[in-house]
């Protein structure tokens, strides 16, 4: 080794002994005083924190077991996204760098060998040429047998699929690029397809495809299978003269505007969700004078077949509203209501279809009888599309009434029953504002003219008056 | 010049490694026996099966997962029988077929060195290792990679499996010494074996390890019977 890069790795080396007390101060609650990955608030993480005595790293930028430096102190530093582990960026640097050194302490000679750093091939820019090559590749190698045709994460192989330690683990949802464990970034991805991900069934690929640029083909499909959502505050329901359709993958959908709202575990009420599967639905509004559509989206990677044997349990979603729209700040408790309040929901259930219930609380729904709503749903490569339709003007007090310029109280609730969601194992949303856009109507093609002509005429009117004036 | 020095022993120390160990080579080739080992296993078969969802044209509709293999006159298959004190000896090289979404053969042998695997099944599948001596591996062999080779380099029985087919299993004995897998009458025969008292060993996946003291006479056969105990 070269004296200088020697001297770059010591100037970079962390002190363990002061590595040590940050750690025991920050990590051992989940990593363990021992670094074996068994504190005493492991039992209530999925996954499970890591164990360093074992030497293993998922997140590594080496062809070899061998973490850099550098990519244990990236995982500290940035987290890991969709795992409990937070990011330590209000960590010194310096304790950082010592942390480093001190977590690999841990795994004594099993980190004996140097780190062999992967050498990824030239990056080559995404492009429709490097996306149609990708998507090929993509297909060649056969990435969908874990992460599903549309990189859902709902291949055929996903029920089988387990971690070093025999627990269950589930693929990456590619369309999800900002979920990923070491980051979602171009050369981060193409990183884990280039070495894998040690300790999980991701294999490397950096041998496995038929030209080393393809590498970053794949890597550039990967990226344009999902766009990063910007989450809206207000969920807005477009006005509309024509007919709504029922058909949830109809052309219509594609150019109403779509609002995206994440869903958090429902962690309130036991048992609680800390690791819900269903992290955000896509919801898109139409209505016209009679009614009130609905196009919600959202991922799961299985269509559940109901066994509670196996504990699975039907999929579901709902939109909820509360019963009488009324101004002012006042709503139901947003976790379905409470004995004192009720809510209103518009729901679908597996077998069941859709509904409309009133709840006193999750555990106390109850249909509506002669309910009108109804609907269609459509699962294909782990994802649901269901189109959900009601009159806009409702009777009986437990129904709202629609209005446009009205902000409308609306909340989301989904389960994943092939993930053991059923009650208040859920993930949900707090209350939103629902607004029905006002209808854009003739009148401004013909009052700006009108005015203007009137106005035009008033000029002509003033100028001959002073001209005959004088 | 600390290095050099350094440099210039470890040189000195390899090449009089390499005499002795190529002195010993010869002497296996001249004065080698057979050992033919016969193992019994008074338990039942263990076979699992699953039903299969994927590659349905290439795996079957159901894996069966043999993890004891019970042949005639109680012989157990897939036992590898060795005797890893006598290095040197002829150098086999390991050959691992994915076909038919099965590792076939289910146990490989091999000297420490080069192992070719191949990927007969035109689908994808990942050769992931579980060892601890040698570096575990996980690497992915989609269909258009016909073969790829690996190095083991340490003796060890090594784990593989593959993740796309859950139900794939397979071993890879690196052995420095002589070695066999135990065929369906739970029979290996394993030759050039160095004249003498010598360990045989055998392994199996699931019923463990056992030992034999057996004397090895040139050119001649010595049989040697094992019985493998239940867990």
């Amino acid at each position: 080794m070269p004296l200088g890069s020697s001297r770059a790795v010591f100037a970079q080396a962390g002190d363990a002994g002061a590595g040590k007390a940050v750690y025991e101060r920050k990590c051992a609650l989940c990593h363990g005083e021992k670094g074996d990955g068994k504190g005493p608030a492991t039992e209530l993480l999925v996954p499970r924190p890591r164990d360093f005595t074992s030497g293993l790293y998922k997140i590594r930028s080496t062809l070899n077991k061998t973490p850099t430096d550098q990519d244990i102190f990236n995982v500290v530093t940035n987290g890991m996204p969709g795992t409990s582990m937070p990011d330590w960026k209000v960590l010194p640097e310096r304790d950082r760098w010592n942390l480093v050194a001190y977590i690999k302490a841990f795994a004594g000679d099993k980190l004996k060998d140097a780190p062999k750093k992967v050498d990824l091939p030239k990056e080559v820019a995404s492009s429709a040429e490097s996306l149609k090559r990708g998507k090929e590749m993509f297909e060649a190698i056969e990435c969908n047998k874990c992460h599903g045709n549309e990189g859902r994460a709902d291949g055929p192989s996903r029920p089988e699929l387990k971690d070093e330690w025999g627990q269950p683990v589930a693929p990456a949802n590619l369309a999800k690029r900002w979920t990923f464990r070491g980051g979602k970034d171009r050369k981060e991805i193409a990183t884990r397809l280039a070495v894998g991900v040690l300790g999980t069934p991701m294999p490397a690929f950096l041998e496995a495809v038929e030209k080393p640029e393809d590498i970053w083909h794949v890597t550039n499909y990967v990226i344009s299978l999902g766009e990063e959502p910007k989450f809206a505050t207000l969920v807005t329901v477009t006005a509309t003269k024509d007919a709504i359709p029922d058909d949830p993958a109809a052309e219509f959908w594609s150019k109403v505007p779509p609002s995206y709202l994440p869903l958090m575990g429902q962690v309130i009420i036991d048992p609680r969700n800390f690791n819900p599967s269903i992290d955000l639905v896509t919801v898109r509004g139409a209505w016209n004078e009679r009614e009130i559509v609905f196009q919600l989206t959202w991922d799961d990677p299985t269509e559940s077949k109901p066994d509670a044997a196996k504990k699975i349990f039907a999929d579901a979603i709902a939109l909820q509203f509360p019963p009488k729209i009324t101004p002012g700040p006042e709503r139901p408790y947003f976790l379905m209501g409470d004995d004192s309040d009720a809510v209103y929901l518009l729901r679908w259930e597996q077998g069941k279809g859709v509904m409309e219930a009133t709840a006193n609380g999750p555990a106390k729904i109850k249909a509506i009888a002669g309910g009108e709503v109804n609907g269609k749903i459509v699962y294909k490569d782990g994802r649901y599309r269901l189109v959900m339709r009601r009159a806009l003007a409702a009777t009986g007090d437990d129904r709202p009434t629609f209005q446009p310029g009205v902000f409308t109280p609306v909340a989301f609730q989904a389960w994943d029953g092939g993930e053991g969601e059923t009650g208040v194992r859920m993930s949900l949303t707090s209350w939103y504002y629902l607004h029905l856009e006002e209808p854009q109507s003739n009148r401004r093609f013909v009052v700006p003219p009108v005015v203007a002509l009137l106005t035009l005429a008033a000029m002509v009117l003033v100028v001959r008056a002073a001209n005959r004036r004088r | 010049m600390r290095k050099t020095l350094a440099v210039v022993g470890i040189v000195t120390v390899a090449a009089a490694a390499a005499f002795v160990v190529g002195g010993r080579d010869v002497a296996t080739a001249q004065g080698g026996g057979t050992v033919e080992v016969e193992v019994k296993y008074n338990g039942a078969p263990v076979v699992e099966k699953l039903k299969v969802n994927k590659d349905t044209q290439k795996c079957g509709t159901e894996a069966v997962i043999e993890k004891v293999v019970v042949g005639g006159n109680k012989g157990l298959a897939h036992a590898v029988a060795s005797v890893p004190a006598a290095k040197g000896g002829k150098a086999v090289k390991g050959v691992l077929d994915q076909k038919g979404c099965k590792f076939v053969p289910h146990v490989v042998v091999m000297s420490p060195g080069e192992l070719e695997i191949k990927n007969s099944d035109d689908i994808l599948h990942n050769i992931h290792t579980y060892s601890t001596a040698n570096a575990a591996i996980n690497k992915a062999q989609p269909k258009f990679k016909k073969t790829m080779t690996e190095k083991f380099e340490k003796p060890e029985v090594i784990k593989v499996t593959c993740d796309v087919h859950s139900w794939m299993l397979g071993w890879i004995a690196v052995t420095p010494g002589p070695a066999a897998v135990t065929d369906a009458n739970g029979v290996a025969k394993i030759t050039d074996v160095p004249a003498g008292k010598q360990k045989v060993e055998v392994w199996h996946e699931t019923l463990g390890k056992q030992e034999k003291d057996v004397d090895v006479k040139a050119g001649q056969t010595t049989k040697v019977t094992f019985e493998m105990k239940g867990k």
